[in-house]
């Protein structure tokens, strides 16, 4: 019975260490609340020394953004920026409410546009920044809920046919001139050329976000020049009163994405292809063409054949040249900066912005947005000159004021869902007829 | 010794044995679970902070989503299929690998590990198979079949996750056979080899009765592993090409997390819950039926 009893009493030890220990894993597993916003809190009112985390959903630009975070600290020593980057393929979104849901939110988090507003309750408001007179026009709009805006615009991005500049000179025989595709009839012109000279027109990549959320929207960004009429547009289509099937700028588009079909490397196995096979065919010259947007310029560099010489060509929608979209590509503010305002204490909070402004108007802060991470900033201060092809040519559309603004903010499951319909008619399993009615049902069910 | 004491003493004995599994069992089963019950019957989208009780509507869009329906009715499809394969292929290699073959063993334990690669990394090896490795082959050799990739057409990427799934669970079912099968009495197949009865014999009216319980197992744990597929389904095919093989657990995280409708998904993995329930304890019932005693 004695032996039984210090069993027991060894038992009853053993269950109190598990529950402890299960405890302790548990506060440990979210390091970012209890260390930064106590950590931050308790020390910031020692030594004035504050901790911040940025969630980055640009998983590009890692590396970049940590040597950022070093070279801010070399400008404001009291301030520590961590990085939390979002594992590949995590939607930002999930990562971000996961964060929130386990009450550790980060101080600063990168968000796609059409996230913003579902955040906003838990933001801070930045419409009194210095930055904001400075951002390029519009930029805010899509951030601006009540007069107040919840977002710093972080990068451009735009994207169109990107052409290897050798293919199509060797194709044209001479100096290829972008300027001169302004027609589906002069685009399909260009492909015969190009197939001519021995090399395949163009690579169709079929994911479903590079069909659902870019190609398919310059159907709607496309009806118009005036923004007004494009959200219209959009609140027709949610009350079904629109009729695609005979609707002349979504037919222009779907010609041309005949044309793209046609003149696919891919034909035979149109679904086949991946993202990766993208860049490593366009840039070792193996095709002419490849509609896709000014990320994809570090993996195109990593197969360059071209010199590093490569452009946009806009998506024409008709043969009349001077039709909206046949000289305009689509182009955005595709990443933004929240500032959190429930988990973060005003310290963390003043020096968030402190680093938003840093960005803006430190030369470092400059120097990483242009020169280091590529990015294509949304201020009109900064003045530095891209250094890659892709970005270059955008900025000279927005220079020229050549710019349709990209559909950023649709439903989330846009491209998921309408991405697998243009799929469907990709691989030449659903007709025109089709694709029109599965996305007005799309638009109708939608809340 | 717990008869000697009184009640509270005996409870307390309880609770220092159970206790530890009840609490960790309830916060992270039964708690959610009921949460996730409430959640269902608000329009929550998984981050605003706040929601409105919108009653039973969230059941009638369950109801109305003519794609859970599809994709639920895909899912039987493939459990339906791959069940009956998953149990016949690992019937019969436990048979085989029973009946005294050199190194058999050495089979077993190769027939079992693809269950110890994970869903994930198993989905992925298979992509690259399936879109590389059978696509240069084919293309090398001239058979048309794995001309394209298999991934790329609705009809065989549902057979190439069923060809994967049979490989991963085959081997762990086989090794319950096995089991089963050394439990089988040697006096009465003795005794059949005296009365002069064929394997095939042997094998209908001794054998297959006798494994009833390991049918039971197997059966059960094919059912709940194949309808609750997401792993696979994600990693192989995403749902791919256009949502064709989108399953239904699938569907429903999609439903939460993409489609924002957080509500509606819980509600949808609820009823999903209780048509897998309800479909398992069938099946278990009326097969508990089948058994019969040596």
């Amino acid at each position: 019975m004695k032996s039984w009893k210090s069993l027991q009493a060894l038992l009853v030890s053993l269950v109190m260490v598990i529950v402890v220990t299960a405890c302790g894993g548990n506060a440990g597993s979210t390091p970012t609340d209890s260390s930064t916003a106590e950590g931050g809190a308790t020390s910031g009112s020692a030594s004035g020394e504050v901790k911040i985390t940025l969630l980055n959903s640009k998983g590009e630009i890692l590396t970049q953004l940590e040597d950022a975070a070093k070279a801010f600290k070399e400008d404001y020593p009291n301030i520590t920026l961590e990085i939390i980057p979002v594992a590949a393929g995590q939607s930002p979104f999930e990562k971000a409410s996961a964060l929130y849901a386990a009450n550790s939110p980060s101080t600063i988090t990168m968000l796609d546009t059409g996230d913003v507003e579902k955040f906003k309750d838990r933001l801070l408001d930045l419409s009194g920044e210095k930055w904001m007179s400075d951002a390029v026009d519009g930029s805010n709009d899509l951030t601006t809920f009540d007069g107040k805006n919840y977002a710093f615009p972080l990068s451009i991005e735009g994207y169109g046919f990107i052409y290897n500049k050798a293919v199509v000179d060797k194709a044209v025989g001479g100096s290829f001139d972008p300027a001169a595709i302004t027609t589906t009839k002069a685009l399909e012109d260009l492909f015969k050329k190009i197939e001519a000279s021995g090399t395949s027109a163009l690579i169709v990549s079929p994911m479903d976000w590079s069909l659902g959320a870019h190609y398919l929207p310059l159907s709607y960004a496309g009806q118009s020049a005036d923004k007004a009429a494009v959200n219209q547009f959009i609140a027709d289509l949610k009350a079904g009163s629109v009729d695609l099937a005979s609707n002349k700028v979504f037919n222009g588009l779907m010609d041309t994405f005949d044309l793209m079909k046609q003149y696919n490397i891919d034909k035979a196995s149109p679904l086949a292809g991946t993202y990766e096979r993208g860049p490593e065919v366009l840039g070792k010259g193996e095709v002419g063409v490849w509609f896709q947007g000014n990320w994809a310029w570090t993996e195109i560099s990593s197969f360059d054949t071209a010199s590093g010489e490569y452009g946009f060509l806009p998506v024409p929608v008709s043969n009349n040249p001077e039709d909206f979209g046949n000289t305009q590509i689509s182009a955005a503010v595709s990443k933004r900066l929240v500032i959190d305002k429930e988990k973060s204490t005003p310290e963390q909070q003043a020096a968030a912005k402190t680093f938003l402004e840093w960005l803006v108007y430190k030369e470092k802060g400059q120097d990483f947005l242009v020169n280091k991470a590529s990015i294509i900033p949304a201020f009109k201060n900064i003045t530095l000159e891209q250094k890659n092809a892709l970005a270059k040519s955008i900025q000279a559309y927005i220079t020229n004021g050549k710019i349709e603004e990209s559909m950023s903010a649709l439903p989330a499951d846009h491209w998921s869902k309408l991405g697998a319909s243009m799929q469907k008619y990709l691989a030449g399993a659903a007709d025109r007829a089709t694709l029109a009615k599965e996305i007005q049902d799309y638009w109708t069910s939608v809340k | 010794m717990i008869s000697e004491k009184g009640r509270w003493s005996r409870l307390r004995l309880r609770l220092l044995f159970t206790g530890p599994t009840l609490f960790a069992f309830a916060t992270v089963m039964i708690v959610p679970f009921l949460y996730g019950i409430y959640l269902t019957f608000t329009d929550w989208d998984g981050i605003s902070t706040t929601s409105t009780m919108v009653g039973f509507e969230n059941y009638a869009s369950v109801w109305k989503d003519a794609v859970f329906w599809k994709s639920f009715y895909l899912t039987l499809k493939y459990v339906f299929i791959s069940v009956a394969l998953v149990n016949v292929v690992a019937f019969l290699l436990a048979y085989f690998l029973s009946s005294g073959l050199k190194g058999q063993s050495f089979f077993r334990a190769g027939f079992f590990i693809p269950n110890l690669v994970g869903g994930i990394v198993l989905g992925f090896v298979w992509q690259f198979i399936f879109s590389n490795v059978l696509v240069s082959i084919g293309q090398k050799a001239g058979i048309s079949v794995f001309g394209t990739s298999w991934l790329a057409d609705p009809d065989k990427a549902f057979l190439a996750l069923i060809i994967v799934t049979v490989w991963q669970y085959a081997g762990y079912m086989m090794v319950i056979y096995v089991a089963g099968l050394m439990n089988v009495p040697k006096d009465i197949m003795e005794a059949a080899s005296i009365d002069g009865a064929t394997a095939f014999r042997k094998l209908r009216t001794m054998i297959l009765p006798l494994m009833v319980p390991s049918f039971i197992v197997c059966v059960f744990l094919s059912l709940q592993r194949t309808f609750m597929v997401y792993d696979l389904n994600l990693t192989l095919t995403k749902g791919g090409p256009f949502k064709s093989t989108e399953m239904v657990s699938m569907h429903v995280y999609e439903k939460a997390f993409l489609s924002r409708d957080y509500g509606v998904g819980q509600a949808e993995a609820l009823v999903l819950f209780l048509l897998v329930a309800g479909i398992t304890l069938l099946q278990v019932y009326f097969s508990k039926k089948l058994e019969v005693e040596a």
